[in-house]
């Protein structure tokens, strides 16, 4: 809809010269020069340095502490034990009938549930002499019983993680939706798979981290820390610590990468806040990367039954499913053991037209690091496991896979659509996207070569597609309708200063995905300015309004949502003085390049500075009572909207080594609205290389006593520039009907979908050998077994 | 993640070091390139409470062109000695082995005497050596230098003969007679991993017929082996399968987290059988 | 607690500073020169945000003792442009978007500072090999192999003028 000055509109928004530009980013320049500055750059006078001694017992019983030899070391200012801090465990803040709690101490007091988890925190005059001292703190444990793994954990003479609970399985939920039982007993055919997604770590570059500077004078508490959510991290530690939530500062500053990990509040966090209000000093504590294997939240592992009824010609009746999660130690704060199978189960019907299905979950608890958010929750898990089994049914039926998908698939007529689970589907180009990706990819080409390769050569391509819906704008209807009940929403505030510059701020907070530059031009075209005029400030619970911070593909949705929102408001405010001004109506005006004109007499025109400083200094343009403060604040809650695309890879195996080469990687992404196409290619490549880690490199392995053997990244292997292809990427662009500007989010799609593209690609070259996949990732090991090169493991 | 205290002795001879070593009693450790040694101390499995910091010595970093072959010495960068022009036309198999060891920045820093002298059984510079027959010279302040023999060297996995009074100062890498020919081949989970099993192979002979065979071994067992039962395959037949199906027979390697026995046994015969394959039919050493 | 006195040429400008002989060069950097632009990502040299030159040479500067640079020159991120005007790499790496968080970045571009002094890929995979020294978890490395690929090219063409 066109906008009042004329300038083409999206469904509310402004689009002049920035929005939908390849705007380079404003964040680039201190990132590039060093001067960017993250939370371990950041050092303020007596600040203290802290180490966690960590048990080395997957499951034991505390028997003692003794923390006096590690307070004689040099250095050494503090040694805080379970008995010595005083908080209030932490615990989520899920509304939900029949989901227990799983208090978690800041630090352990009398039990450890996996090795990791933090006995003592010793504050010292530098990191060094932190972790000198922390070899000193003497505990004795009293072993128990591990729970390595599902079955251990789920045993009937298993050992009680939580005393608390009647058994292992924190939750067990039961879903049904359309006559599953029946379908399923008449059906032409049932089709079955098991896999057992593999535990990964999201990652980020930057391990976590956090400063406590607690004023005695003030009783003000300034917080800085790695997160992707200070509003919820200031709220949590005023909980924990029972301190005034006035007086607490949260600061994320420069953060480097978060995924979704750092979205919890973790106990180290509680414990140095309580540290630097005990000691009256700043204390500071850097996360080694060890210790991130070790305890930041690890990701994905569910087991997941998954079964299809289908009709003679393939078209799918039901689906049936069984989501087991190895949820780890406790059942973290952020979202719940809950978040892997309730996630992976609700998306399970995915972009197919399937109004049948039952599932039943389990979040089993086990003596490993707790599970929590990681790009994609619970849907890598469960679209891999679906897309693997439809080419399992493609080739038993003998039918192309990918016609098989675009027979079942809901097509773009079809939108809004309400799927088996209640997600409401806006809209999108579903088949569109899978037609131009198969066709970018050269798919018949690919497949004309496999039928005239020769078939006892050492090397074998195969292809793979993966088409996907991605739920984005993490709002409170899209959170009831996936199973976490809450008020999720966010605000903006958008200034226009006098001399007609902008400072927008916001309370969704980047971790390197480029708000300040997607929200800036955002801001710019609404208000007719550059880029270059407009200030982005976020994760600063003092500078930004309230908000809930960054995860679910949120950020440009509804924190550019209300952007726009409050930029236009602004907008109004200015047209109407300059419309005072020049003595025309508001909606004859346009706003270009910093000047309001007349549209059709650009020579009657008055610069945004002159109005700004009208608005500022000059009490005549006011009318008795009005204001004229440049200056709106907006509240968004969008509704749940959907993008869509479709991933194909095309793979080469060498079964003399089980190597896996993707030869090409084609993604098609319709995110709606594309804001900055360069940075949407940015969010859908990253993602993608994770999907690369997590269906053939990442895996998070364990002994059988609970001994986590891939702490570091010599054993667990991020993808490299040499692992990762090119990855191609092609743009449709299907505005929401229901979101302002029509944006949809992104950024996940890559991680939930390539996985399964690039695994597919895998077995379909080495499809003449029937190859059954039971579980991730896919090493070169895996694929000779897979290959009848080495017997089946 | 931080290294407990240590002595730092930097020093800038051989003698000093040997004297540095025998003052350590034992608790002094070389410091050459410290890229396997330094991630080990910031992880604190390792504790040595002396660092015999070598990197001051001069002396001890070069490429010399001798008779028989190559000498480098023991802190030469495996950097330089990559881009050697004389090792990539003496012993190109070295150079062609090297790419594969880490990556460039970790190279830059590396050394090859301190790689030999680690000793990991998935290296590729001590099946280089064993390969091709080439020796390491040691020096000890009571007994002065002796040569060990690349056969004779490695122990085990991180063990060598080498005393713990004793340097590597020289590593000798004898080239590959006249018409010799070579093949390498590793596989790793990533570009720059330590290998989940390698091979290079050295062969002498025309065409099909060959008159003596170097198949090294690494990542397959606690040391670089030669396949003594592969090399009489290739004497015998020149035929690269049979040489991977001796390999498969007479090796026995250990699983960890990244592959099964079975997995790196079954790579070696393959890896083995285009080695072998690219040194028969491949390019002059 | 060892110390020992060190100097160094950092930047191109002679420092000095007493520094504990076990403090890893990258921790002497950051805290006692407070050149906070070289990043610890693992601190066991697989990631490569710590990569800085010495001597010119792209180094693990975890995996190095402070005590060993003396004598030596030392060049990290701050040093790549004086004026505070992105040099060369730096914008050719923000033009192709090779960098979001950044916590990898300055390790990367000094490793390609090295890189392209003599780097001759044949093809792609030879440049992404070269690359792989150095994580990144947020870009999924095309921008970073579009960036070094044009300033391969540009350097191809000048000495082809030159």
């Amino acid at each position: 809809m066109p906008t009042a000055d004329g300038l083409p509109g999206i469904g509310g928004i402004a689009r002049g010269k920035a929005v939908g530009a390849r705007v380079t980013r404003v964040e680039d320049p201190k990132l590039l020069l060093g001067e960017a500055r993250y939370v371990a750059d950041l050092a303020l006078p007596r600040m203290l340095h802290a180490a966690f001694v960590r048990s080395p017992h997957a499951h034991a019983r505390v028997v003692s502490v003794d923390p006096t030899p590690a307070a004689a070391q040099p250095g050494v200012v503090a040694v805080l034990t379970g008995e010595t801090l005083t908080a209030l465990p932490l615990e989520d803040a899920a509304v939900h009938p029949t989901l227990p709690k799983t208090p978690q101490p800041a630090i352990a007091t009398d039990r450890v549930r996996w090795a990791g988890e933090a006995v003592a925190l010793v504050i010292a005059e530098s990191a060094y002499l932190a972790e000198d001292a922390a070899e000193h703190v003497l505990v004795e444990y009293d072993p128990l019983g591990v729970l390595d793994d599902l079955d251990a954990a789920l045993a009937s003479d298993a050992p009680l993680i939580h005393d608390h609970l009647p058994g292992n399985v924190l939750i067990r939920d039961h879903y049904s939706h359309g006559d599953v039982n029946a379908i399923f007993q008449s059906a032409d055919h049932v089709f079955q798979r098991q896999i057992h997604h593999n535990r990964l770590a999201a990652s980020p570059m930057e391990t976590r981290g956090c400063l406590a500077d607690y004023r005695r004078s003030t009783g003000l508490l300034t917080f800085w820390s790695s997160t992707q959510t200070p509003d919820l991290l200031r709220l949590m530690l005023s909980i924990v610590l029972d301190h005034p939530h006035q007086r607490l500062q949260v600061i994320a500053p420069d953060v480097g990468g978060g995924f979704g990990p750092k979205m919890s509040t973790y106990p180290e966090e509680v414990a140095v806040a309580f540290a630097s209000r005990l000691l009256g000093r700043p204390v500071r504590w850097i996360e080694d990367r060890r210790e991130h294997m070790l305890t930041t939240n690890h990701a994905k592992e569910q087991r997941i039954d998954l079964s299809i009824a289908a009709n003679a010609d393939g078209r799918f009746l039901a689906f049936r499913a069984r989501y087991v999660s190895d949820s780890g130690a406790y059942s973290f704060n952020s979202a719940t053991a809950l978040i892997e199978p309730q996630l992976a189960a609700g998306l399970m019907p995915g972009i197919y037209d399937v109004q049948a299905y039952e599932y039943e979950l389990l979040a089993v608890m086990t003596n490993k690091t707790p599970i929590g958010p990681y790009r994609g929750v619970g849907w890598t898990a469960g679209h891999t496991t679906r897309e693997v089994l439809i080419d399992e049914i493609a080739r038993e039926l003998g039918a192309d896979p990918t016609e098989l998908r675009l027979a079942n698939m809901i097509r773009a007529d079809m939108l809004p659509y309400r799927s088996a689970t209640g997600l409401e589907y806006d809209s999108g180009s579903n088949e569109r996207a899978v037609a131009k990706a198969v066709e970018a990819a050269g798919y018949d080409a690919v497949r004309r070569a496999q039928r005239e390769a020769d078939p006892t050569a050492d090397r074998r391509v195969g292809i793979g597609v993966s088409p996907y819906v991605e739920p984005t704008a993490y709002g409170t209807e899209i959170a009831e309708q996936s199973g976490y009940p809450y008020s999720s929403h966010d605000n903006a505030t958008v200034t226009v200063g006098p001399t007609g510059t902008v400072r927008v701020s916001v309370g969704v907070c980047s971790q390197g995905q480029g708000h300040q530059t997607t929200f800036a031009q955002l801001a710019a075209d609404a208000l007719g300015v550059s880029v270059g005029d407009v200030e982005v400030v976020a994760g600063d619970t003092e500078r930004a309004p309230f908000g809930l911070g960054t995860y679910a593909s949120r950020g440009a949705v509804i924190g550019g949502g209300a952007v726009a929102l409050a930029a236009t408001q602004v907008r109004s405010r200015i047209l109407k003085l300059g419309g005072d001004l020049l003595e025309a109506a508001p909606e004859d005006l346009r706003i270009e390049d910093s000047i309001i004109s007349v549209i059709g007499s650009p020579d009657v025109s008055i610069s945004l500075a002159d109005v700004a400083g009208a608005a500022y200094f000059d009490p005549a343009v006011r009318g008795p009572g009005e204001e004229f403060v440049l200056s709106a604040m907006s509240f968004y809650d969008p509704r749940p909207t959907f993008s869509n695309g479709c991933f194909v890879a095309v793979a080469e195996v060498d079964l003399d080594t089980g190597g896996v080469r993707i030869l090409r990687f084609v993604a098609v992404e319709d995110c709606g609205t594309v804001l900055n196409p360069m940075i949407v290619e940015g969010q859908v490549r990253g993602a993608v290389a994770q999907g690369v880690g997590a269906a053939l490199l990442e895996g998070l392995v364990y002994d059988g006593d609970g001994q986590l053997l891939t702490a570091s990244f010599m054993d667990y292997l991020l993808p490299l520039a040499s692992d990762v292809p090119a990855i191609e990427v092609h743009h449709m662009e299907t505005p929401s009907p229901r979101t302002v500007g029509g944006i949809k989010g992104m950024g996940e799609s890559g991680l939930m979908a390539s996985p399964a593209a690039i695994i597919n690609a895998v077995l379909d070259a080495v499809s003449p050998y029937d190859p059954a996949l039971v579980e991730l990732p896919l090493t070169p090991e895996g694929v000779l077994r897979l290959a009848g090169r080495l017997p089946a493991s | 993640m931080k290294p407990a205290s240590f002595e730092h002795i930097p020093v800038t001879s051989v003698d000093e070091a040997l004297a540095a070593l025998d003052g350590g009693a034992g608790e002094a450790k070389v410091l050459a390139g410290g890229q396997s040694l330094v991630p080990m101390m910031n992880l604190r499995l390792a504790l040595p409470a002396t660092l015999v910091d070598l990197n001051p010595v001069t002396g001890l970093d070069y490429v010399e062109e001798t008779p028989d072959g190559i000498s480098i010495g023991a802190m030469t960068r495996q950097r330089t000695v990559e881009r050697s022009e004389v090792v990539m036309r003496r012993v190109p198999l070295l150079s062609a082995a090297l790419r594969h060891v880490g990556h460039f920045q970790i190279r830059n820093r590396g050394t090859v005497g301190g790689s030999i002298a680690h000793a990991d059984a998935a290296a590729e510079l001590p099946a280089v050596l064993l390969a091709t027959g080439g020796s390491v010279t040691v020096v000890s302040a009571a007994r002065g230098p002796r040569a060990i023999l690349a056969a004779d060297l490695f122990r085990g996995h991180f063990e060598t003969s080498i005393e713990p009074d004793e340097l590597l100062t020289e590593v000798h890498v004898p080239a590959p007679a006249n018409g010799a020919r070579w093949g390498f081949r590793e596989f790793a989970r990533r570009h720059g991993d330590y290998a989940l099993a390698g091979v290079a192979v050295v062969t002498t002979g025309a065409g099909a017929d060959i008159d003596e065979a170097a198949v090294s071994l690494f990542g397959v067992g606690t040391t670089p082996v030669r396949a003594a039962a592969a090399e009489r395959e290739i004497v015998a037949t020149g035929s690269p399968e049979a040489a991977a199906t001796a390999v498969v027979d007479e090796i026995e390697p250990t699983g960890h987290i990244h592959g099964s026995g079975d997995y790196r046994r079954y790579l070696a015969g393959r890896l083995t059988r285009r080695a072998v394959a690219e040194a028969i039919g491949g390019s002059p050493a | 607690m060892n110390t020992r006195e060190l100097s160094l040429v950092l930047n191109g400008v002679p420092a000095r500073a007493v520094v504990e002989t076990r403090k890893t060069l990258a921790d002497v950097l950051r805290e006692d020169f407070g050149l906070v632009g070289t990043k610890l990502g693992c601190e066991h040299g697989v990631c490569g945000a710590c990569t800085v030159l010495v001597d010119g040479a792209a180094v693990r500067s975890c995996l190095l003792f402070a005590v060993q640079v003396e004598g030596l020159s030392v060049d990290t991120v701050e040093g790549l442009s004086a004026t505070g005007e992105l040099s060369e790499v730096q914008e050719a790496f923000r033009r192709h978007h090779a960098l979001q968080c950044g916590f990898c970045t300055p390790g990367l571009l000094m490793s390609v500072t090295e890189y392209l002094r003599d780097a001759d890929p044949a093809d792609d995979d030879e440049l992404r090999d070269a690359l792989s020294g150095n994580v990144c978890r947020c870009t999924g490395y095309q921008g970073i192999v579009d960036a070094v690929r044009q300033l391969v090219d540009d350097r191809r063409s000048a000495d082809a003028d030159g």
